[in-house]
């Protein structure tokens, strides 16, 4: 029994050894260095410390990040015979990654419900590369992404504070927002005082939008945006952005947009994480030259300031504004409540409460409840 | 509004014309870090942190204007394992600054050594905010510092070999002032050895494993998860079977639920600062442990 446990302790040694030896931190030449070996094996046996990888902390395959983000809804409308819905809306999966020293490439596909139908299929919802290592404080960015308007279009629908959609946003750029394939190059101006960054894109406009179409000819969208951040304080920063976007619509003339987004935002520095301030906006100005001698301008924005009332608990009030593209006559204003309780960073649950008005319609109500849940990969927080 | 603007306009001024030409610019993630960086590179460097040592190093907010000072750096420092996997790597990767990218000389992981505690054998998000890593707040263990300091010297020698010399020298009088001050900190927390505490949040292994204290358990229920009321009768419990006399927690978190169990119990609210500048009199990484070290024995006599 005693030499079955001498053998025992002797494996348990060498096991030890052996891989202490690979992390090649102590020379094995001699046998003082190999009793300074011991008394470390000892000591660290003992206080149960772990040495350090000496390999980069990432996954030790070459595998993307992954991260898969579900999205369940309950939905209610005052003015339709089946007023009430509950469906899975969205399972978006994240597969991020460096592809090499020069460029990192992500991919967000989407299996979404269309809400007339009710089926599911499947997308992608972006896919692009980034450069790493252009000059001239220069960015490049290829594939399918969502575009540079303001502070709404870029963002996914799942990181918003409400869980429908601003009345402008969707009468200009649509459910989906105008996300669109071809490139994106931003420069970072040198700019000492404040943060400021030019983006120019150059898209195809095959995927749909109400406002653009892509027509048989050559003629792509073309945009760019100013976005122009100030640090106010420690605690507050300003955020004033401008965008232009001109392109072909389906009478094969063109519409230009133009649009500005002002966001303010208070988030004092020692408890960020318990107490904050949001309030954001964006106008819209639309163009749409339908005849050679007939155009509509449009206008539309929306406003809303989001309080966060304690760590978990998050409440937004939202105002819409929407002339309809086709018909400025036409006016719908919305008044929009959301409370949001936001369990961890991986899951929250928003309850909304609507209420829209057009000049020619009855008065409707809507609500929502949404769950949003996240495996995988931690995301980057957004600011 | 303009008066402010104004006034942040010439503050940045002088900033700017303040570093001095030839400087080695230096973007450090926390304070600490930033502490311990101009030790190593006197006045061969120009630093600035990200966040502040008042703020919670997990939930530093990506504001574009940090862009503007990484575009710039020749060296960034990094706590690294997962602590600032929401903000950092977003930043760097929108500086557009090949240098600082992870990988290239400028790029410095200050825990590339540290003896890592907490470790976890899965990952699995139902134990809460765990670090797949290890417990990342190692900079507590004054020991560690010497790591930390290895790592930044390594990194500043990398893309400024002209002046390795001075690095050097600067890092052994570094290694040097830590034993030192390690002796005088060790013999004042000498007679609270094994001493029970109860900590807010999962911050404080590495300065309980070094300084022999036993926290015996955490106000949040699981690390990041805010404390809840049945969380709240089993501390209290455990501070009436242990007679435990402190509850420490940080700057960062709200004080509501400890004053709840201070009351029920009369064990003592601690605020420590986890970070250089966490308090306006902790001014580098020695203050801190002077700081932390003053304030909890005096509690626990």
């Amino acid at each position: 029994m005693k030499w079955k446990n001498a053998l025992y302790h002797l494996s348990l040694v060498i096991t030890v050894l052996l891989s202490e030896m690979s992390f090649a931190q102590v020379p094995a030449d001699s046998t003082a260095a190999d009793s300074i070996l011991l008394k470390q094996i000892e000591q660290q046996m003992q206080s149960g410390i772990q040495p350090a990888p000496q390999q980069a902390r990432s996954s030790l395959s070459f595998n993307p990040d992954i991260g898969v983000i579900g999205d369940f809804q309950g939905s209610y409308i005052s003015k339709e015979k089946r007023n009430f819905n509950a469906y899975l809306n969205e399972t978006e999966v994240s597969l991020q990654a460096t592809v090499d020293p020069y460029i990192r490439a992500d991919f967000f596909l989407s299996f979404s419900r269309d809400p007339e139908t009710g089926k599911y299929g499947a997308e992608v919802e972006e896919g692009y590369l980034t450069t790493l290592s252009l000059p001239a404080q220069l960015q490049l960015k290829l594939g399918k992404f969502r575009e540079a308007v303001g502070r709404i279009n870029p963002t996914h629908p799942h990181a918003l504070p409400f869980i429908d959609l601003p009345n402008a946003y969707v009468n200009y750029f649509g459910d989906e927002g105008l996300n669109d394939e071809g490139l994106s190059l931003s420069w970072l101006l040198p700019n000492k005082k404040f943060y400021q960054e030019l983006i120019f894109q150059a898209t195809s406009g095959l995927s749909e939008s109400p406002s653009f179409f892509r027509g048989d000819n050559n003629r792509f969208i073309y945009l760019g945006h100013l976005k122009n951040f100030f640090t106010l304080s420690d605690n507050s920063t300003l955020e004033l952005g401008f965008t232009g976007i001109t392109g072909p619509n389906d009478s094969s003339r063109t519409t230009n947009i133009g649009s500005a987004d002002l966001t303010f935002k208070w988030k004092p520095v020692k408890m960020n994480t318990y107490k904050s301030l949001t309030w954001q906006n964006e106008f819209y100005f639309s163009r749409a030259n339908l005849l050679d001698s007939f155009s509509i301008n449009s206008f539309g924005m929306y406003s809303f300031l989001q309080y966060q009332l304690a760590k978990r608990w998050f409440l937004t009030g939202r105002y819409d504004y929407a002339q309809k593209p086709y018909d400025k006559k036409i006016v719908e204003q919305a008044y929009s409540l959301t409370a949001g309780w936001y369990a961890t960073e991986f899951s929250k649950i928003e309850l909304e409460g609507k209420t829209t008005n057009d000049n020619i319609d009855k008065r409707f109500y809507q609500a929502w409840l949404r769950w949003i849940f996240v495996i995988g990969t931690h995301g980057a927080h957004q600011y | 509004m303009k008066n402010k603007l104004f006034i942040f306009f010439i503050s940045c001024l002088g900033i700017l014309s303040s570093v001095k030409a030839g400087t080695i610019k230096v973007v450090t993630t926390t304070t600490d870090l930033k502490s311990i960086t101009e030790l190593i590179g006197g006045n061969k460097v120009s630093v600035s942190s990200i966040a502040t040592g008042y703020q919670n190093p997990h939930f530093v907010d990506p504001k574009p204007s940090y862009i503007i000072g990484l575009s710039k750096a020749d060296l960034f420092v990094t706590v690294g394992l997962d602590l600032e996997t929401g903000w950092s790597p977003q930043l760097v990767a929108s500086s557009r600054n090949t240098k600082i990218q992870k990988g290239a000389a400028g790029y410095v992981d200050a825990s590339i050594g540290i003896g890592l505690l907490q470790v976890p054998t899965s990952a699995n998000r139902a134990e809460g905010d765990i670090h797949i890593y290890g417990n990342p707040h190692y900079w507590l263990d004054p020991l560690n510092g010497k790591v930390i300091a290895r790592n930044i010297a390594n990194g500043l020698e990398r893309i400024d070999p002209s002046n390795k010399s001075i690095y050097e020298a600067n890092l052994q009088a570094f290694y040097k002032k830590i034993e030192d001050k390690m002796k005088e900190w060790k013999a004042k927390m000498a007679p609270f050895k094994g001493s029970k505490i109860i900590a807010y949040h999962n911050e404080w292994v590495y300065f309980e494993t070094r300084f022999g204290l036993d926290v015996v358990d955490f106000m949040e229920p699981k690390p990041g998860i805010p404390p809840s009321p049945s969380q709240l009768v089993k501390v209290i419990k455990e501070i009436k079977a242990d007679n435990i006399k402190v509850i420490i927690s940080s700057p960062y978190f709200t004080t509501s639920s400890s004053d709840v169990v201070s009351k029920q119990t009369g064990a003592k609210e601690l605020t420590l600062a986890t970070s250089v500048g966490g308090f306006e009199s902790i001014k580098n990484y020695f203050d801190l442990f002077d700081y932390d070290i003053n304030q909890l024995t005096t509690v626990l006599k």
